[in-house]
C-alpha cells in the first residue's frame, strides 16, 4: 500500500514537474489497457510486466486502470456488440479457431464477447491515448503549472523554511 | 541557478530499462512460489471443504490435499461426506483421488485429464465426531422451493393413494357404526345449500315469467281479430275502391297479427336461456349431490377394496424415503443446472445487498477435429478392495468422457460402476449411468441392479389400528429409466423380496387373523413401479403381489359391511336432498310444459289467424277478376252486337 502511495504521490511530483512526459503518457496509456482487460488474463499480466521493467510511470499506470475500468464497465453493452460481430465474422473464423488451439492465445480470453470488444478499442486508442495524453501533460504544465508557480502564494510557499526542509528531504529519500 | 537546480542536472539519466526493479520483482516471485509450495494446498483444501459444504448441505472433510505444479496433479485423500439426515455417520467416504493434467491443454487454457483414478470408496461409515449439517433457511415470503416439493409431492400421494385404505378397511373391520356417525353429523351438505338457493331462485324467475306471460296476447285479443276478419268485404264488389280498401284492411289485419306473433317470439326468447340456465343448474346439483355422497365415503372411511388401491397403500411409506431423496437431490442439482435447461420465466433468487454482476458476454469455442474441449477427463477408474477398511467394498468401475464438450469430443460421459459390499451383504451391485447432451434434449439414462440386499426392521405401514413390517428380508432390485431435458423422467422399478420374516399386528382381532394368514401366504413380495412425466409430479403406477392376496383376503369380511355402509350414506343423502329435490323437479318441468303450452296454443291461434286472413285477400282478390272478366266479355259482346247493326247483318 505503501509502495502504491508513493508511485501515486510520484505521479503528482512528475506531473507538475519539467520531465517525465513519456513515462507519464506511457503509464495513462497502459492503464487504458490494463482498465478495458479482464483482471485474470495474460495480457493483463504482460502489461504488468512492460510497466515494471520499462521506466513506465506505474502511479499514473494504476490512477489511469482504476478510471478506465469503470469506463470499461459502461463499456460492457457496446463491447458486446463489437466482440460478437468480430467473433461471429465468418472470413476471420480460420484464424480465431487457429488461435483458439495455440498455446497462450487462448489465456487472453479473446473468444469471449466482452473482452474483444474491449480489447480491440484500448488497442485501437492506445497510440490516440499516447500522443494525447502527452499533449495534454505539456499543456498542462504550460497553463496551470506556469501560472501556479507564479502565484505570489506559491513563491511565498517556496521561500518557507518548511519548503526548503522538503526539498531535502526529496533530495535524499525522494 | 539554486545548488538543488544544480544537483538535479548532476543526475545521470536513467534508461528506458528500470534495472533497480529486477529485485523487487524476483522477490515477489519468490514469493508466490514460496505462497504456493508452503500454503496453497491448505488453502485449497479448505476452499474445497467450504464449496463441498455449501454444495451438499452437510459438513465435507479432506484429509490431505497435495497439488504439483510441474506434474500439474492434484491428489485428495480422505474425503468425507457427512450425511445430513444422521450426521454421526458419512454418506460416502472416498480414500484416494489423484489426477494429473496435461501442460500442453493447459497452456491452451484448457483442462484435459488422460486417467483420474479414485479408490477405497465406503458409504455408511461412521464418523469421529457428527458432522456440521446446513440449516435450512426460513422462508420469508409464502412458500420455498423445499415446501413446494413437499407439497407437491403430498398432493400427488393423496390424490394417488386416498387415504390409508388397509387403515381404513381394519377400522371397518372394528365395527364403527355409519348411522350413529352420520346421527352425529351436523354440518350440511352442499347440495343442500344448493337446492335451497336454486328453489328461491326459480320462484323469483317464475314471478318475473308470469308477469311477461300475462302481457302476451290473449284469447280475446284474438279474438278481436277474427271479428275484424269477418267484416271485411270479401265480393260483390261494385266499384275498384271498394276491392281497395279490402285489401288495405286485411292488410292492416295481417300486421297485428304478425306483430302480436313476434311479440310472443320475443317472450319465447327471453324465457328459453333463462330455462335452460336453471335445467344446467339443476344438473350442476346433481352432480354435487354424487360428490357429497364421495365426500361422505372418505369422512367415514370407506375403503375401496381394489388390489391396486391396497398395493399403493401398504408401500406409500416404503417408497417415501427414495422419493424424498430423489427430490433433495434433484434441488441440490437445480442450483447448478446450466440456464438454458431451467424454465423460460423462472426467476432467479436476488442475492441481497451485492452489487449487481458486470455483464458477462459470451465465450465461444472455436473447436476443431483433434482439439481439446474446455474441459475433458478421458477416463476415471473407480476401485475399492473389501478388508482394507471396515466398510469397504470390491468395486470397480470407469467414468468414461467428463466433459465440457461433448460433441467435440463425439462420446457421451458414461458411468459403469459393478462390485458388491460383502460387510453390509450387499452383493452383485451394477450401476451405469450414461449422459448424453449431444442431442437437443439432453439425455441421462440410468440402470442400477442389486442381486440381494438386507432388509432389516422395515415398516411397511404404522398406523393405530395396523402394523406391518419387515423385520428381515432379503431384496433384489432393478432400477432402470431415462431422464430428457432434465424434466421428462420415465421410470421402472422391479422390486422383490424374499425370506421375509413379517412383523403384523393389528388392533382388530378378525384384521390381525386376516393379515397373518394372507402374509403366511406370501413367502415373496414383488414390487413394481413405473411412471412417466414431468418432475415433479410424476404419476406412479405401483403394483405387488400383495394387493390382490389382501383384498381377496378382505373380500368376504368386508364387502358386505362397505355396501352396507355405502347404502346408508346415500339414504343419507337422499333423507336430506331428496324430497326437496323431487319437489324441485318437478316445479322445473310444470314451469317448462306450462311455458311451452301457452306459446305454443298463442302462436298456432295467430297462425290460424294469419291464414285466414291470406285466404280472404285471396278469395277478395279472386272476386275482382271473375267481375272484371264479366264485364270484359259483355262489353265485347256489347261491341261485337253493334257493329251487326251497323253493318245491317
Amino acid at each position: 500500500m505503501t509502495t502504491l502511495l508513493k508511485q501515486i504521490f510520484n505521479f503528482l511530483k512528475l506531473l507538475n514537474s519539467e520531465n517525465g512526459t513519456n513515462q507519464l503518457a506511457w503509464g495513462l496509456s497502459l492503464g487504458l489497457i490494463l482498465g478495458f482487460a479482464p483482471v485474470l488474463s495474460i495480457q493483463t499480466l504482460l502489461v504488468f510486466f512492460v510497466i515494471f521493467i520499462f521506466r513506465v510511470q506505474i502511479g499514473a499506470a494504476f490512477i489511469s486502470a482504476f478510471f478506465f475500468k469503470f469506463v470499461a464497465f459502461l463499456f460492457d453493452q457496446p463491447a458486446h456488440h463489437l466482440g460478437k460481430l468480430v467473433l461471429e465474422m465468418p472470413t476471420l473464423r480460420p484464424l480465431f479457431t487457429e488461435m483458439y488451439n495455440l498455446p497462450f492465445v487462448p489465456m487472453t480470453r479473446f473468444n469471449n464477447t466482452i473482452v474483444m470488444g474491449s480489447m480491440l478499442v484500448s488497442f485501437l486508442l492506445l497510440p490516440f491515448a499516447y500522443f494525447g495524453f502527452k499533449a495534454a501533460i505539456i499543456k498542462y504544465r504550460a497553463t496551470v503549472v506556469a501560472r501556479f508557480k507564479g502565484t505570489k502564494f506559491w513563491k511565498a510557499f517556496t521561500a518557507t523554511r518548511f519548503y526548503n526542509w522538503y526539498l531535502k528531504y526529496d533530495e535524499f529519500y525522494g | 541557478m539554486t545548488n538543488t537546480e544544480k544537483k538535479s542536472k548532476i543526475k545521470k539519466a536513467k534508461g528506458p530499462i528500470r534495472w533497480e526493479a529486477i529485485l523487487p520483482f524476483s522477490l515477489i516471485v519468490l514469493l508466490i512460489a514460496l505462497y504456493f509450495h508452503f500454503f496453497f494446498d491448505l488453502h485449497l483444501r479448505k476452499a474445497l471443504e467450504w464449496g463441498g459444504y455449501q454444495a451438499v448441505g452437510a459438513e465435507v472433510n479432506i484429509g490431505s490435499l497435495e497439488t504439483s505444479f510441474l506434474k500439474a496433479s492434484l491428489r485428495i485423500q480422505k474425503i468425507e461426506i457427512t450425511d445430513a439426515e444422521r450426521p454421526t455417520h458419512n454418506s460416502a467416504q472416498i480414500g484416494d483421488v489423484r489426477f494429473s493434467m496435461l501442460w500442453d491443454a493447459l497452456l491452451r487454457a484448457k483442462v484435459v485429464v488422460n486417467e483420474a483414478v479414485v479408490e477405497q470408496i465406503e458409504f455408511g461409515t461412521q464418523r469421529k465426531r457428527p458432522g456440521k449439517v446446513k440449516p435450512i433457511a426460513p422462508e420469508k415470503e409464502g412458500e420455498g422451493i423445499g415446501d413446494k416439493v413437499k407439497g407437491a409431492v403430498l398432493s400427488k400421494a393423496e390424490k394417488e393413494f386416498g387415504s390409508n385404505v388397509l387403515g381404513d378397511a381394519i377400522a371397518l373391520l372394528g365395527g364403527t357404526d355409519a348411522n350413529e356417525q352420520l346421527k352425529k353429523l351436523e354440518q350440511s351438505l352442499p347440495s343442500k345449500e344448493m337446492l335451497t338457493n336454486f328453489e328461491n331462485d326459480l320462484k323469483t324467475k317464475q314471478k318475473e315469467w308470469d308477469a311477461r306471460i300475462k302481457s302476451l296476447p290473449q284469447e280475446k285479443d284474438i279474438r278481436a281479430l277474427d271479428e275484424r276478419i269477418k267484416k271485411v268485404k270479401v265480393k260483390d264488389f261494385k266499384t275498384p275502391q271498394e276491392v281497395q280498401a279490402s285489401l288495405q284492411e286485411f292488410d292492416s289485419i295481417y300486421k297485428d297479427a304478425d306483430a302480436k306473433y313476434k311479440q310472443i317470439q320475443s317472450v319465447s326468447d327471453d324465457i328459453n336461456p333463462e330455462l335452460k340456465g336453471l335445467e344446467s343448474n339443476y344438473r350442476n346439483i346433481e352432480k354435487q349431490i354424487q360428490t357429497d355422497i364421495k365426500s361422505l365415503e372418505q369422512h367415514f372411511r370407506i375403503p375401496e377394496l381394489d388390489p391396486k388401491a391396497l398395493t399403493q397403500s401398504v408401500f406409500r411409506d416404503y417408497l417415501a424415503p427414495y422419493e424424498a431423496k430423489f427430490f433433495r437431490y434433484k434441488a441440490m442439482v437445480d442450483k447448478y443446472i446450466p440456464p438454458k435447461f431451467k424454465k423460460k420465466g423462472e426467476k432467479e433468487e436476488e442475492v441481497p445487498i451485492q452489487p449487481h454482476p458486470r455483464e458477462d458476454g459470451i465465450s465461444y469455442e472455436f473447436a476443431k477435429a483433434n482439439s481439446y474441449p474446455l474441459f475433458w477427463i478421458k477416463k476415471t477408474g473407480i476401485s475399492s478392495q473389501a478388508g482394507l477398511a471396515p466398510d469397504a467394498g470390491n468395486i470397480k468401475g470407469e467414468i468414461t468422457d467428463i466433459t465440457s464438450h461433448q460433441t467435440l469430443v463425439g462420446k457421451p460421459t458414461v458411468a459403469t460402476i459393478a462390485g458388491d459390499f460383502p460387510s453390509k451383504e450387499i452383493a452383485g451391485l451394477f450401476m451405469k449411468l450414461s449422459l448424453d447432451n449431444r442431442k437437443e434434449l439432453s439425455e441421462v439414462l440410468y440402470n442400477l441392479k442389486v442381486a440381494s440386499y438386507p432388509i432389516v426392521g422395515r415398516e411397511l405401514i404404522s398406523s393405530p389400528d395396523v402394523k406391518i413390517s419387515f423385520a428381515k428380508a432379503s431384496g433384489t432390485m432393478g432400477i432402470e429409466g431415462k431422464l430428457l431435458g432434465l424434466k421428462n423422467v420415465v421410470i421402472a422399478m422391479d422390486n422383490s423380496f424374499n425370506k421375509i420374516d413379517y412383523l403384523i399386528s393389528a388392533k382388530n382381532e378378525v384384521a390381525d387373523q386376516i393379515l397373518k394368514s394372507v402374509f403366511a401366504g406370501i413367502p415373496s413380495v414383488t414390487l413394481t413401479v413405473k411412471g412417466q412425466g414431468d418432475l415433479p409430479a410424476v404419476p406412479l403406477a405401483i403394483n405387488s403381489n400383495l394387493g390382490p392376496e389382501l383384498a381377496k383376503g378382505f373380500q368376504k369380511q368386508l364387502q358386505a359391511k362397505v355396501n352396507e355402509a355405502r347404502q346408508k350414506i346415500e339414504a343419507y343423502v337422499n333423507e336430506q336432498v331428496g324430497q326437496q329435490k323431487a319437489q324441485i323437479e318437478k316445479q322445473l318441468n310444470q314451469l317448462r310444459t306450462q311455458f311451452d303450452q301457452e306459446v305454443k296454443k298463442a302462436q298456432a291461434q295467430l297462425d290460424a289467424e294469419k291464414k285466414k286472413i291470406e285466404s280472404r285477400t285471396d278469395q277478395a282478390k279472386k272476386d275482382l277478376e271473375n267481375q272484371g272478366k264479366k264485364k270484359l266479355e259483355q262489353e265485347g259482346k256489347k261491341a261485337v252486337d253493334d257493329i251487326k247493326k251497323k253493318l245491317g247483318w
